[in-house]
């Protein structure tokens, strides 16, 4: 016994004193394969036109070809599957014309493919399904002309950005017409169970096999259009805890990992042979405050609430893993506007607030979602103590995402902390969420019904780019003034990995650009 | 023997109805949506809409609980919204890593904490029982995520002497599935080296799992070997000049076991249940981080699919711990 408690204080001395391996221990992953530490267990469906999670659309987007892609920088549209398009003079009717290519089953991809894959997002009406049915009426709008084109018609005039939001999104993903039906049962006719762990696709990857909550595994396709790539495997691990992740980077069991604490991030990017990356999202982090809560219809009580929150101290409780900034078209994407007017100016809101009628203040039930994202407790704690000082008493309810949504999509909220990540790469996704009321999304939860709606109409309809911007710039600038939303910040995507990692990059939509031109050196 | 056997498993399966119909009503009834928790924030009404509709969700409680006692009746679990997957295929695939983890952890536990009790009571009062005392104080109190972690840090990152999080290395294949337990069909075709790769990733998340189970199983068995080890019988047994290995084996352990074989079906049932915190840390795919997304999703049918399987699981671990008193004291009798 005496043995085993000296050995008990050895190792605790051990762990203690030891140094830390300096530099990084040689990996242990080959550089033909590619390991990466994330998190799968939110993964419901690989099925493109099911996909709506980070790490489905994700790998989607490895098993499968669109039509049309965005360029890195998401400002021009580029070819995948479809070579060239012309568009009809009013712009609703595109005509793609198709590559050759192949299907992981080595059947060719067809014109008829296309138009059934999309056909298919209208049969199974999944979540990301409103992606199509918003922009393409019916089914029978997509049409293959002869085996090499297809045409499209939306319903309304579609600028090339705006197309390929449609186009270019994993659910519209081209899938192997003959494969599917070969795997639908009479009670299942889309084969969407099958497809949940299967995959029918043409994209430089082919799906080995999803185990889950443990991995995904995919190998390159050989046949691919743009050449084998160069990467020969990629595993995703689930790795729930952040610093088993950290800890397994650092040992080289895996080369790259998605989820680290801030902290960590900061950590790992100090040691040699790490390196940290990172760039901004299409995401959003709100405080909603709901218009039909007797004080929040005042709009002088709103910006009271805007002009209480201290911004600087919620970016140090994200330990500097975002940027504060305010309105709702994030930075990086077409016609984002910089201003950002509001800064914690309590005489300012204590102002506001005597002209809204409150200058003895209120009190409101704010509620903030656990498990999302890891600081929004904290921010709410803040947020409290910040409208105190203008005599808001806020009474925080940390719950489950899941209940905060049904209370919110009720519109039964006073005030909600909640984020928003862009469906599609276009401002039109998140005008039509903040200030379309009749969109029946954000602007309805909270039950702001604003004239600039109709601008929101009008914006996507709007073919000149710079008249569009200045749509855009008006309807930014409605919601900054006189909204329901208090936006604190656009979240950063970091990823840590080894040196020797090239090519993997954090993108602003996906969890990362297509990792096919990945290598190890 | 077996009539009683019969009797008990009839009086199990009422139960087991009783916590089905409760675990239903619970988890129809707190406030959330499971369609809004699965589709996220950003879903459309009328996609939610669909979706409740071609879910059932849209009907009325009592004839989705009807519907789901005949599904069930047909062997049908339904299907998890959360997964897309019936909710059997879900339990096939996450139970067998559970109960590969419980049952290493169990053998762990119950060896060393009968083992550490039975010195303590015997060392009644010495430095070695303070020791004991103590350590296991420590031991019930320490968090097992914060052991889990210290412990990969040292055993894993500093020392290189166990593998990391995972059930395997990832590059190491299963071994064809049979039992769905990792060692067991490893050990079936023959792999050694998948089995050698599989134990060595068994072991760390074992201890941590194991060490709440050994720190109870201890204290037990330390109390109930200090009773016993005053009884006269004993001290009979020692006037006699039997060796003190004898003493305290033949006739005081196999006195002093009926509560401990009680705590340690106790703790191995509550292993099966998965354990969300182990499993998280060390990344491995069993039921408590399945039952804890269905929870948190409010995903039913997995709801009810673990709830059957933890009642069963109970039922029958209680069934077996009377039926070992029976093979422990032959004056017990089952009527």
């Amino acid at each position: 016994m005496r043995a085993l408690h000296a050995l008990a204080v050895l190792l605790l001395l051990a762990v203690v004193i030891l140094p830390a391996a300096a530099g990084a221990p040689p990996s242990r992953v080959p550089t033909n394969v590619l390991v990466i530490g994330t998190v799968i267990s939110d993964s419901v469906s690989l099925d493109p036109a099911q996909a709506f999670e980070f790490s489905t659309t994700w790998v989607a987007n490895h098993l499968y070809d669109t039509l049309v892609d965005f360029s890195r920088d998401f400002s021009r549209v580029v070819p995948r599957l479809a070579t060239s398009w012309t568009a009809s003079s009013d712009l609703k009717t595109y005509t793609f014309r198709l590559r050759s290519a192949k299907f992981h089953s080595g059947n060719p991809v067809t014109a008829q493919a296309v138009a059934f894959s999309i056909q298919r997002v209208f049969a199974l009406k999944m979540a990301p399904s409103f992606i199509v049915t918003d922009f393409i009426k019916a089914p029978s709008d997509v049409v293959a002309v002869g085996n090499d084109q297809v045409r499209v018609t939306f319903v309304q005039p579609m600028p090339e950005i705006l197309m390929a939001c449609v186009l270019a999104n994993p659910v519209t993903s081209v899938v192997d017409p003959a494969v599917v039906r070969r795997n639908s049962p009479a009670d299942d006719p889309q084969g969407n169970k099958w497809l949940t762990d299967h995959d029918a696709g043409s994209g430089p990857y082919v799906l080995i096999g999803w185990n889950r909550n443990l991995k995904i595994e995919m190998r390159g396709f050989d046949d691919y259009w743009r050449g084998r790539p160069r990467m020969g495997r990629i595993f995703m691990q689930d790795m729930p805890e952040p610093t088993a992740q950290l800890l397994a980077l650092q040992q080289g069991d895996i080369d790259v990992a998605m989820n680290l604490l801030p902290g960590q991030f900061k950590q790992i990017s100090a040691q040699p042979g790490f390196q940290v990356k990172a760039t901004p999202t299409f995401g959003l982090r709100y405080l909603a405050m709901n218009v039909g809560f007797e004080p929040f219809s005042k709009p002088q009580v709103r910006n009271a609430v805007k002009y209480a929150l201290d911004y600087e101290a919620i970016k140090r409780l994200y330990e500097d893993t975002i940027d504060a900034g305010q309105t709702i078209v994030p930075a990086g994407m077409f016609a984002h506007l910089k201003d950002r007017p509001f800064q914690k100016n309590l005489d300012r809101a204590r102002a506001l607030m005597r002209e809204g009628g409150y200058e003895r203040g209120f009190k409101a039930e704010l509620m903030v979602p656990v498990g999302v994202d890891p600081p929004l407790p904290d921010v709410a704690t803040k947020m409290k103590e910040d409208l105190a000082q203008i005599g808001i008493d806020v009474d925080v309810k940390v719950l489950r995402n899941a209940d905060i949504l049904a209370v919110y999509r009720a519109q039964k909220h006073q005030l909600a902390i909640q984020r928003w990540g862009a469906d599609y790469p276009d401002p039109d996704n998140l005008a039509k969420a903040f200030a379309d009321f009749d969109s029946r999304v954000l602007a309805w939860r909270n039950q702001w019904d604003n004239p600039v709606k109709a601008k929101v109409k009008q914006a996507v309809l709007e073919r000149d780019p710079a008249k569009r911007a200045a749509l855009y710039a008006e309807i930014q600038k409605t919601v900054l003034d006189e909204g329901p939303f208090a936006i604190f910040a656009y979240p950063l995507r970091q990823i840590a990995m080894r040196t020797n990692v090239k090519g993997v990059d954090p993108s602003p939509l996906f969890q990362t650009y297509d990792l096919s031109n990945a290598t190890k050196e | 023997m077996w009539a009683y056997v019969v009797r008990r498993l009839m009086l199990a399966s009422i139960a087991i109805f009783g916590v089905l119909v409760i675990v239903f009503v619970l988890s129809h009834v707190i406030p959330g949506d499971p369609v809004a928790a699965i589709l996220g924030g950003q879903a459309r009404e009328e996609v939610i809409e669909a979706v409740r509709r071609r879910w059932g969700l849209d009907r009325p409680l009592y004839e989705q609980f009807f519907l789901f006692v005949i599904r069930l009746a047909h062997g049908d679990l339904g299907t998890s919204l959360a997964t897309n997957r019936p909710v059997i295929v879900d339990l096939r695939a996450f139970f067998p890593a559970t109960i590969e983890l419980a049952t290493t952890a169990i053998v762990i536990g119950a060896a060393t904490g009968v083992a550490v009790g039975i010195i303590s009571a015997v060392a009644h009062g010495k430095l070695i029982d303070h020791v004991v005392r103590f350590l296991s104080l420590i031991g019930l109190s320490m968090p097992v995520f914060w052991l889990g972690l210290i412990l990969l840090l040292l055993l894993y990152a500093r020392l290189g002497w166990l593998p990391g999080p995972g059930q395997l290395d990832i590059f190491v294949s299963r071994p064809p599935h049979v039992t769905g337990l990792i060692t067991i069909d490893a050990l079936l075709a023959r792999d050694f080296s998948s089995l050698g790769n599989a134990v060595r990733h068994l072991i760390l998340p074992a201890v941590v799992l194991g060490s709440h189970a050994l720190v109870g199983i201890a204290r037990i068995t330390r109390a109930s070997m200090l009773e016993v080890l005053g009884q006269d019988y004993v001290k009979v047994a020692r006037a006699k000049g039997l060796a003190e290995r004898t003493v305290i084996l033949r006739h005081a352990l196999k006195n002093a076991l009926l509560p401990i074989i009680t705590v340690i079906g106790i703790y191995y049932g509550g292993l099966l249940e998965g354990a969300v915190l182990t499993e998280t840390v060390f990344a491995w795919p069993g039921l408590g981080r399945y039952a804890t997304n269905a929870i948190l999703s409010q995903d039913f049918a997995a709801i009810m699919g673990v709830t059957i399987l933890i009642a069963l699981i109970f039922s029958f671990a209680n069934l077996i711990v009377d039926l070992a008193y029976g093979l422990l004291n032959p004056k017990i009798r089952y009527e």
